[in-house]
């Protein structure tokens, strides 16, 4: 049995409640034991580093000591914002020393860091530690028929010099996560780009022309669904859908799926608790697809006369 | 009218690169970033123009934009910078001295987006921790713009989407206490 450290992050308790509780069901069949870290606080998010260098990595660093009490050697976060944040301090309290201890002594009153824990988004563990054949093996409901557009945001994958995992510009691990659940993953250029993000409420506008376009990009690929690993990347794509489809007046309704649910989902766990019903945008057209294998097209001939006749046309 | 060499020494690149461990005098002003960054065009100045004003040492015109507000500190722009420049450093460095040293972009917007990130810290220096609905609330009166997302409320609140409580950090006194502890080694730096 694996052990992990557990951060939920605070949308753990709010917008992404379903996040949290797919990944403590599906962690458990997996046979990995999560310890949540004990009174762990706000890793600041976007505000602290937008206005605060030492609240940046001092809020962040509390949590990075705590972890260290727990005998744990890797922190799995599901919150792509938490997750980059806690990376980002580490990454720089590893590599500056002084800085380290600056920060820690002046602010930060839990402990002296040490550096020893590691940490990962929930994503990455799934791929790294869990792997493809652990999750495959346990799928007994195959999620076939379903095309799904793996959407990773901004701060899983990058800056790629600290987050180590994947690609920046076109990664794969989701794609081959809900591959091995069965469903397939489609072309989606749109994986990295930006949601919009921390501008959910302050700058609307910017989010309603980001998550827009994300939207309409994993609908050309032929996606019936969105897949995500964040939960601002699920809120701002979901929630924010009626209003993006009022605002370019194309109907969209394509459901975002945290990768969680749908590994739920293909363990053939109850659908009750994957809690599909807090979505904003309703899922049961894209999982009405599961099972209906479509026939790989075939490529039809055409006559030579009408392949002619074409490129006279051209 | 700005004339260069007018203005005494630059001390400003120094300062940034200082602080972002970036060397901007790098940039040979490509234009990568702007057509990668997903919000240079409600930047008064793209990345790329501030790259440059900053090797110029125009302090105030700097600090004075709206761009480094609107970076989304994605990384996009630095993962295919070809000079490999923490772009996003950049800004975050720009932008930590006007809030230090007072400058003021007092529009609309900027003032939104402000006072979004102190509430936001706000909530956390109270609980510890994120308490959603009272922050859109705080950030609805403040703004005064009572009715922004209220239409998404209904659905939201009943789906429990946005729950109606937060459960607070038990050591949330530690918490106060980082805040101020963090504010008087900030003031230190002035």
């Amino acid at each position: 049995m694996k052990k992990l450290t557990y951060f939920p992050g605070c949308s753990a308790h709010g917008t992404s409640e379903e996040f949290d509780k797919t990944v403590k069901m599906v962690m458990k069949s997996l046979d990995v034991e999560m310890e949540e870290l004990p009174d762990w606080n706000c890793c600041g998010a976007t505000s602290a580093h937008t206005m605060s260098e030492t609240l940046a990595y001092a809020l962040p660093l509390r949590n990075l000591v705590l972890a260290e009490k727990l005998d744990n050697k890797t922190m799995a976060i599901p919150c792509a914002s938490c997750y980059q944040r806690l990376k980002v301090t580490k990454h720089h309290m590893d590599a500056d020393p002084a800085l380290a201890k600056k920060i820690n002594t002046t602010v930060v009153e839990e402990g002296t860091y040490q550096g020893k824990v590691d940490v990962k988004s929930m994503l990455q563990y799934c791929y790294e530690d869990v792997g493809l054949e652990a999750i495959k093996a346990k799928v007994t409901k195959s999620l076939a028929g379903m095309k799904l557009a793996c959407y990773y945001g901004c701060l899983l994958t990058r800056p790629k010099n600290i987050t180590n995992f994947d690609s920046p510009e076109y990664p794969v691990s989701m794609d081959q996560i809900v591959e091995a659940l069965g469903a397939k993953a489609t072309e989606f250029d749109y994986k990295t780009e930006c949601c919009g993000a921390s501008f959910s409420i302050s700058n609307t506008e910017v989010v309603i022309n980001l998550s827009g376009q994300i939207l309409e990009m994993a609908k050309e690929s032929g996606a019936h669904a969105i897949v995500v690993a964040c939960p601002l990347c699920q809120s701002n794509l979901d929630m924010r859908q009626p209003d993006i489809e009022k605002h370019t007046g194309k109907k969209l309704d394509i459901p975002i799926f945290y990768f969680t649910q749908l590994m739920a989902l293909a363990f053939g766990m109850p659908e009750k608790d994957m809690m599909f019903n807090k979505h904003i945008v309703p899922v049961e057209g894209a999982l009405a697809n599961i099972g209906k294998i479509e026939p790989e097209p075939e490529k039809i001939k055409k006559p030579k006369k009408a392949v002619e006749a074409e490129s006279e046309v051209e | 009218m700005i004339i260069l060499g007018t203005q005494g020494p630059n001390t400003f690149l120094p300062e940034v690169n200082a602080r972002s461990g970036a060397n901007i005098l790098e940039c040979y002003q490509c234009g990568k970033c702007v057509s990668t960054c997903p919000v240079s065009q409600y930047m008064d100045f793209p990345p790329r123009e501030i790259m440059q004003m900053v090797k110029l040492g125009l302090k105030n015109e700097t600090m004075m934009a709206n761009s480094t507000w609107f970076c989304l500190t994605c990384s996009a722009c630095s993962g295919r910078c070809p000079r490999e420049i923490e772009i996003p450093a950049v800004m975050e460095a720009i932008r930590h001295i006007a809030i230090e040293e007072n400058y003021i972009n007092d529009s609309t917007k900027v003032k939104e987006i402000r006072t979004f990130h102190k509430i936001f810290l706000d909530m956390i220096k109270r609980y510890g921790r994120n308490y959603e609905l009272r922050m859109m609330a705080e950030f609805n009166i403040r703004t005064r713009n009572l009715f922004k997302d209220m239409h998404l409320a209904p659905k939201a609140l009943l789906k429990g989407k946005i729950p109606l409580g937060v459960k607070s950090v038990k050591s949330a006194k530690a918490i106060q206490r980082m805040y101020k502890l963090a504010e008087k080694l900030e003031k230190k730096h002035q």
